[in-house]
This record gives C-alpha cells, structure tokens and sequence, in this order.
C-alpha cells in the first residue's frame, strides 16, 4: 500500500511553470481585498472596490483604507515576499531546508543595524527615506557574513554549526538592540517602531517607504532569479556546481547579498518575524519539487498570501488587541521547525 | 594529434604538502585509464587539475592541446566532465532533474531547457539504463543506482574526457562489474576515460592503460599488465610480495613449488607478528624506501 503512493507520489507531474505563478498571484489579489475589508470597522468586497475605483469620493472609508489599512497589508506583503525568498536562497545557499533568515541571524542583524540608524545616527533626513533599510542591510550582511563563515569551520557544512553560530548570533544581536532600547525614554518614536520591531509586529508605513520597499524589493527578486538556477547545481555539491561551470564564489556571495536586501527590507516593515522562510518553501517544495528557480517566484508570491493572512488574523482574531504577527509565525514555525529537524533524513 | 589532456611539469602543493612535483602524463583520444596508488597521493588531487577546478602552481595543464587557462570556464565543463566521489542531494530532487544539472554549461544565463537539451537528458539516461528511475528522489536510490545517475551527470555533459573519482567505491561485485562495462561502452562511443579505482583486477580486466601514482616517486604511465608488477606495486602502496600476489598479472605471479609459497607466506605472517611488526603509519609513509 505504501509503495503504491509512493510511486504515486514520485510518478506525479510538477505543476506547470503558469500555475506555480498564476495561483498564488490571484491567491495574493484575494488576500489583499479581503484583509483591507477586515479590522475594527469592516467594510464588503463592493465597498473596497467602489472605494478603489473612485477614491476621491470615498470619504472615511477612504482614509481608513488607504492611510491605515492598505498600507499596513501591503507592508505584510512584502515583508512575507522578502522573508520567504530569503528562506529559499538561504536554504540553497546552505544546503539545508532549515535555513531560514531569523534562525540563522540575518533578521537580528537587520533588526540591530537599524536600531543604530533610528538612535545613533542623530538626524536621519540626510538620507531621506532608506537610511533605516541600508543600516539594516549592512546589519544583516554582517551577521550573515559572520554566520557563513562559522558555519563553514572544519571543511564541509556541517549543520549544528550553522544552527548554532545563528542561534548565538541572533542572540547577541537581540539583547544588543534591547540594550539600545534601554537608552531611550518610552515616548520617543523610535522607540516604539524598536518595541515593535522586536515584538514582530507589522506596522502601517508612509507611502513613499512603502513605494521605495516595494521598488528595492522588485529589483533584488529579479536578481535573485538567475541566481536560483544556479543554486539548483549547488545542490549536488560545490565541487559539482564548480565542474559544472558554476561560479560558486561569486554565486555564493551574490545570494548573501541579495538575501541580506530582501531580510532587510522585511525587518524594516515587521520587525524579527520568524519562521515564514522556513514554513512557505518548505511547503511549496511538497507540491512543486525542489527547484529553486520554481520555487522563488511563488515563494515570494505565498510568503506574500501567507503573512498578510497571519496578521489579518492577528490584529482582527483579539479584537479590540492586537496580537504581534511575528508570535503567530511562531507558533506555526516552531512545530514545523522541530518536525523539519526530525525528518531530515529525508528531507524535503 | 595532440593527447586530449598533457600534465606538462605541473606541481601542486595543499598548503605547505606538496602532491605533486614535476608531474608530466598524457592521455590519448579513447583510452581507458585507470588512475592507480595509494591512499592520498593525489588521485583526486590530478582529476580536479585536469577539470580546471585547481589551478598548478608550476607547469601547465593542457585539454585538447590548449592550456587550461585559455578555456572559458563553461566551454571547459563542455568538453571535461568530473564525476566525484560523493553525490549527496540535500533536497528530493528527481533523478531526471538531477541528470539535467548536466546541461547547466549549455545554458544562458535564464535559459531553461530546450528540446535538444531535453534529448541529451534522455540519452545520457539511457545510456545508463535509469530510464525506468528517471522519477524516483534520488536521495532514495541505492549506492550502484547512484553512481549511474552520477554518469548520467557527466554523459549530459557530452564530454570528449570523463574523469571519475571511484567510480566503483561501496558498490558489490556484480555492479562493479557492471559499471565498468558502461564505462566500456562510453569509451566505444568515443569518450576518453580517466577513472580512479582501488581494485587491481577490475582494472586489469577494463583498461587499455594505467597510471601509477606513487607517493615520493615519479607517476609512471603504462599498459596494465606492465604497470602491476610487483616491485611497482611494493613500492606504491607499501606491502610485501606475499600480500600482493593475487593481484599480479597472471604472468607475474609466483608459481613456484607450494612448499615454498607456503615458507613464504609462513615469513611473512611472521614478520607481521613479530616485533618489527609495522604500524598504518609506517605503511601509509611508505616503509623501506626514501620518500624524497
């Protein structure tokens, strides 16, 4: 009996490549009318609609919707899309389904890199709009760099020190930004956006953030694309991927690179969520197979679907209190986590 | 015509070790070579040279009459193709997706696969007759199934050299045999192999020619037959006559009366257990001969 769906499972034919596209995107388009109708004070799919196609005219409705709820859900969006792609160039990267930005450290990283940009860089104007995500991308760079490195002591991969150094430096780079916290008093602004940054909470951003996220996002996706082809070689072996012709170097640290955007501009929107680069591959892999390239359009498209579903669910489920969407992802990741690490023999 | 790869003077060093010092081969259109020696000497070392994944520090590696640096790295993986050792796959790929890796030195930067390429694919998984596995997750195959799909690799390559790192490691005798056939077969289809391989005999029965890596000595090329003498072969891989006997050529093997097989193997079961018995390390640094 279990050869049988066994074989049924391996003789099944990978979705085609439109599908792997087309079904999460109209999943996403669904996702962000409804969720704009849900909170406090609820609006239909017709109102949304009459309010999107005649903005001017629409009032309070609006307001709430564009100054307070689209934002917000756009900025959940996002922040999914740039965590589970980085989960599917990391776990490329280190060979390992497990590899996830906030358990390997890039998350507290970018998270600490901009908490100095908030406190320690006094007038931020100077930059304008960016200075909090290029701290946070250097940040998330540097423990990335810090972690790879540890991880590839003593030759080959071996997965506890991958595991290890990025529980050791998430952890070192947590208490630093709740240190930083410290020096503040509880009214100030930046305070708050820290607050919920740790606590994994996604807030309503300005528009002009949210257009600039959503540009520097785009483009880092379309990089990583060629990128994911070449993981799929890495994936035998560096000595593989390099006889193939495969510039592994490079290869390698362009994905570091490019995770650390994507990371970045996550944090930068919802803080230290973690999980969602673990939960969204990981899953897609079951229907779609292990191929990056397949894999990173749709993982950004459901990592998209799949957080603003969570923090719909998080800030409408205790009404009239908000729940942090970066708990949420806990405690669907941790389980998920644990159950990865337990079947890794077969690792999907 | 030139030899399809020339080791011309190349030294290489791991760090502060040198492997290789002054090493000059060549390996001719179709022959069949089994790379011979003994653990560490740089088997694996001498296949990476010759793909171009290391680079000498002296002397110069040549494929096909041009110097290693003036392939493109792509063009190179075109026409030399390394089957490793080891092949583990940390995701449930399918065999078939595996083998396509094969094409990656044929396509552009996006390029996804096109039909000639889905062609080469088939072949090359024909050739090896995994056809009937091409769905199975490779991470599920068996140790003789693995090294065919680690082939498959390699033939989508379609590569003028093959260069295989025991291709017959932990693989029992009937798939040995078996794979050594394939290989057979590649060669009559035009494909120059180099395979590293520990057991004598196989190589005896397959190769048409041989390359002994001794550590501390000049490589030495040759026939089969000529290179598993028995002084060569004490020499290389540090044993005595007695415990290399059955795997002399037939010709070579000491046939003398049984009495005195039976005083020698006596001696040498002797020598073994006596005081002056060896340890691993005295057999890995070569007893009884200067390493320099």
């Amino acid at each position: 009996m279990e050869s049988k769906l066994e074989a049924l499972e391996t003789s099944r034919p990978r979705p085609q490549w439109f599908f792997t596209i087309a079904v999460p995107a109209v999943l996403l388009l669904l996702a962000i009318v409804a969720s704009v109708g849900f909170g406090a004070v609820r609006f239909s799919f017709a109102e949304v609609f009459r309010a999107v196609l005649h903005p001017a005219a629409a009032g309070d409705t609006g307001i709430i919707l564009f100054t307070l709820r689209l934002p917000r859900v756009l900025a959940a969006g996002l922040a999914g899309a740039g965590l589970a792609a980085t989960g599917v160039l990391f776990q490329g990267l280190f060979r390992n389904p497990l590899a996830d930005p906030f358990v390997l450290g890039a998350s507290g990283g970018a998270a600490l890199g901009g908490a100095i940009a908030i406190f320690l860089v006094p007038t931020m104007s100077f930059l304008g709009i960016g200075t909090i995500e290029l701290f946070a991308f250097v940040g998330s760079l540097l423990a990335m760099g810090i972690v790879w490195n540890l991880s590839k002591l003593g030759g080959n991969f071996a997965m506890e020190n991958m595991l290890l150094a990025g529980f050791a430096i998430g952890t070192m780079l947590n208490a630093a930004t709740a240190a930083l916290q410290l020096r503040q008093e509880a009214t100030n602004s930046g305070m708050r956006i820290l607050a919920a940054w740790l606590r994994g909470e996604v807030t309503a951003p300005s528009w002009p953030q949210l257009s600039f996220v959503a540009i520097v996002e785009l483009i880092a996706l379309i990089v990583a694309l060629p990128l994911a082809r070449q993981l799929n070689a890495l994936a035998l072996s560096e000595e593989y991927a390099a006889q193939l012709g495969v510039r592994v170097e490079r290869l390698q640290i362009l994905v570091v690179v490019t995770g650390s955007v994507l990371t970045a501009l996550a944090v930068s929107l919802g803080g230290l969520i973690g999980f969602v680069g673990l939960l969204v591959p990981h899953f897609l892999r079951l229907i779609l197979g292990p191929d990056h390239f397949r894999l990173l359009p749709a993982a950004a498209l459901s990592g998209a679907v799949f957080l603003i579903a969570a923090d719909t669910l998080a800030r409408t489920a205790f009404a009239p209190s908000e729940v942090p969407v970066g708990m949420l992802t806990a405690f669907l990741g941790g389980p998920a986590f644990l159950y990865l690490l337990n079947h890794r023999q077969r690792s999907v | 015509m030139s030899p399809i790869i020339e080791f011309r003077n190349v030294s290489f060093a791991h760090g502060t070790r040198a492997i290789f010092e002054g090493l000059s081969l060549s390996v001719d259109q179709s022959e069949m070579v089994a790379l011979l020696g003994p653990n560490g000497v740089g088997k694996t070392t001498l296949l990476r040279l010759a793909a171009g994944l290391l680079q000498p520090s002296a002397g110069e590696v040549l494929v096909s009459g041009r110097r290693l640096a003036d392939w493109k790295r792509r063009e190179l993986s075109c026409n030399v193709a390394l089957v490793p050792q080891y092949l583990q796959v940390p995701f449930a790929f399918r065999v078939e997706e595996i083998v396509a890796q094969g094409r990656v030195p044929y396509l552009g930067f996006l390029g996804s696969l096109a039909s000639r390429d889905r062609d080469v694919v088939e072949h090359a998984m024909e050739a090896v007759d995994i056809l009937p596995m091409r769905n199975r997750i490779f991470a599920e195959l068996s140790g003789g199934e693995r090294q065919r799909v680690k082939v498959a690799i390699g033939l989508a390559q379609q590569p003028k050299l093959m260069l295989l790192d025991e291709p017959t490691q932990h693989l029992d005798l009937g798939r040995q045999i078996e794979l050594m056939a394939l290989l057979r077969r590649l060669v009559d289809r035009g494909i120059t192999i180099v395979a590293a391989v520990h057991d004598l005999a196989l190589a005896r029965e397959n190769c048409s020619s041989a390359i002994l890596l001794t550590p501390g000595a000049p490589a030495i090329k040759g026939s089969v037959p000529d290179l598993l003498h028995p002084e060569l072969l004490e020499r290389a891989f540090s044993v005595d006559r007695p415990g290399l006997e059955r795997y002399l050529a037939p010709e070579r093997r000491d046939d003398g009366p049984l009495s005195l097989r039976k005083k020698r193997e006596q001696e040498h079961r002797e020598r073994l257990r006596g005081p002056g018995r060896p340890t691993l390390r005295d057999a890995r640094h070569g007893r009884g001969w200067d390493r320099d």
